[in-house]
């Protein structure tokens, strides 16, 4: 049993600290921090602003080395630029000077992997399956922002990432096409069978598109509470439907307005 | 052809919406010829009616003449071709090395706030105060000058390159590093092209920098060239060669100027909305 566990855990969070270093003074950012993400599994992790949640996907890229603890992928340790990874950012980050397929291949062109063909196959297999072949030589300024972000995905997936991290990737977003968006993207990680880390500060984001939901604590972050989450639906918008939604939501609410009340240590 | 399709096209409201930009800009036009011919016009009266003396203020008439003889002398092209020639060579050598030593200073954070205090007080010297030494250093003549011409443009330059190249955004870096780009790579296929607009915006100040430190080099040591016949002409009372030679000078900057311009257009063709675009989500 506890092997069966063990190999479906993809990324594991084992106590991990974290310090900034500033002029001024040391601010812990993360305190004891521990959960799992399994593979094939989608999680959010939410908690008051500032407490430290981009923190944990620029340590689970290996971007940032943790204080103490330790960060494992399937049972090794992350390294520093790790390619297992995949990030995407709160805005899309296209470069306007490139096409789209110029800037969905702009991983391949710097990596230049020795499957640099199957790659690319893949590339133009993604454009087409998510509509957006026949925009390929246009510019990013010519698609809507949903588009863009499609782009921005498609980006990532290329370059076949084993979990994707999102920090807050819809947040540039108007309101009606983030849950347009937010279920496209939801469709692609779950069509391509990724695991992916969401971080997000909006509450109903995290439920409608997640299995798990880890709720920190205000600076130093630690875990709070980690939820299984089984709302019924096929896609984020069809899961906010579920009666058991709203219920859910105040729950998370509720401990998460606990915790901005009280002052950071 | 084209017009009258636009026109059964759309609405009366929308074609007097169009005439109207197309009046406006016409009137623009008309008043900026119109300010020029009046300028003129007034300028020939004046001096004809002895109301100013064209010993000292010239006439447009005059010029034309003074233009005439010397293009007829044939002296006229050498002294275009000689101030041509240095600046488009200090302008060239400055935007190239300026740009280079703003690659290092990004490459290098080090480097670069080693040197900021030098570069700040670059900056702010006359560089003109530097002549009688360039002289000193390169001799007299096209190098001196061409010499002038870089050290005015080259500060600028390199301070205008080195921000540009800063102010990229750094989450943009952190997705090249999170595909494990290089430092090369990151430069050659974010920070340079990313900063080509501002790249574009320092050749159009570096056409002006680099006609001031041309004309500033000819007035220090020069035989020939625009700047030398203004200095000539100013010292034996030949106004109208120094007008002439002024005249001509604001033709040839308004060409180079019009020349980065027209390059731009085309650089930026696919790359204007960038700005917009980042306004936008400020």
């Amino acid at each position: 049993m506890l092997v069966k566990e063990h190999m479906n855990t993809l990324l594991e969070f084992k106590d991990v600290d974290f310090y900034y270093q500033t002029k001024e003074q040391e601010i812990q950012a993360l305190q004891a921090v521990n959960f799992k993400v399994n593979r094939g599994e989608f999680c959010s992790i939410v908690g008051p602003s500032g407490c430290g949640k981009t923190t944990i996907l620029s340590l689970s890229a290996g971007l940032l080395s943790p204080s103490n603890g330790e960060i494992l992928i399937n049972g090794e340790k992350v390294k520093e630029n790790d390619s297992r990874i995949g990030y995407m950012f709160q805005r899309d980050h296209l470069f306007e000077w490139r096409s789209i397929w110029k800037n969905i291949t702009l991983g391949i062109e710097i990596q230049k992997p020795k499957d640099r063909d199957e790659k690319l196959a893949l590339a133009e297999e993604l454009l087409k399956k998510y509509d957006l072949y026949s925009f390929k030589d246009r510019r990013p300024r010519q698609l809507s922002g949903g588009m863009r972000q499609r782009v921005a995905l498609i980006r990532t997936l290329v370059l076949e990432p084993e979990l994707l991290l999102l920090d807050e990737p819809f947040s540039a977003l108007d309101f009606q096409t983030r849950l347009k968006v937010c279920d496209d993207v939801y469709n692609m990680i779950k069509s391509e069978k990724k695991t992916a880390i969401l971080v997000t500060h909006d509450i109903s984001e995290g439920l409608s598109m997640s299995e798990k939901m880890v709720i920190l604590t205000a600076r130093p972050a630690t875990v709070k509470k980690i939820m299984n989450i089984d709302l019924i639906g096929d896609t984020p918008l069809a899961k906010r439907e579920d009666p058991s939604f709203g219920e859910l939501f105040e729950s998370i609410w509720r401990n998460l307005t606990n915790e901005e009340k009280q002052p950071a240590h | 052809m084209k017009k009258n399709n636009l026109h059964t096209k759309y609405s009366i409201t929308h074609q007097k919406y169009i005439k109207k930009l197309r009046n406006d800009k016409i009137f623009i036009i008309t008043m900026q010829v119109l300010i020029l011919l009046a300028f003129i016009g007034l300028w020939e009266l004046l001096a004809t009616y002895g109301v100013i003396d064209p010993f000292f203020f010239s006439s447009p008439s005059r010029i034309f003449r003074t233009f005439i003889t010397l293009f007829s002398s044939g002296t006229l092209w050498g002294h275009i071709g000689i101030t041509l020639y240095e600046t488009v060579i200090g302008f060239i050598i400055a935007t190239f090395l300026g740009s280079l030593i703003a690659i290092l200073l990004w490459w290098n954070e080090k480097i670069r706030h080693i040197l900021e205090p030098y570069i700040i007080i670059l900056n702010s010297l006359p560089k003109v105060a530097l002549g009688p030494i360039i002289i000193l250093w390169v001799g007299s003549g096209a190098t001196a000058i061409i010499t002038m011409c870089v050290l005015i443009c080259i500060v600028i330059t390199t301070i205008s390159m080195m921000n540009a190249f800063l102010s990229c955004d750094s989450d943009k870096i952190l997705l090249m590093k999170s595909m494990h780009a290089n430092k090369f790579q990151i430069f050659w296929k974010l920070i340079l092209p990313n900063a080509i607009p501002n790249f574009m915006s320092v050749l159009k100040i570096n056409v002006g920098m680099s006609w001031v430190g041309t004309i500033m080099g000819e007035y220090l040591s020069s035989n020939a060239g625009l700047g030398y016949l203004i200095v000539y002409g100013s010292q034996v009372f030949k106004i109208d060669l120094v007008m002439t030679s002024t005249v001509l000078l604001c033709l040839l900057a308004g060409l180079m100027y019009g020349g980065i311009c027209i390059a731009e257009k085309i650089v930026l063709n696919g790359k204007k909305s960038t700005k917009t675009e980042q306004k936008k989500r400020k």
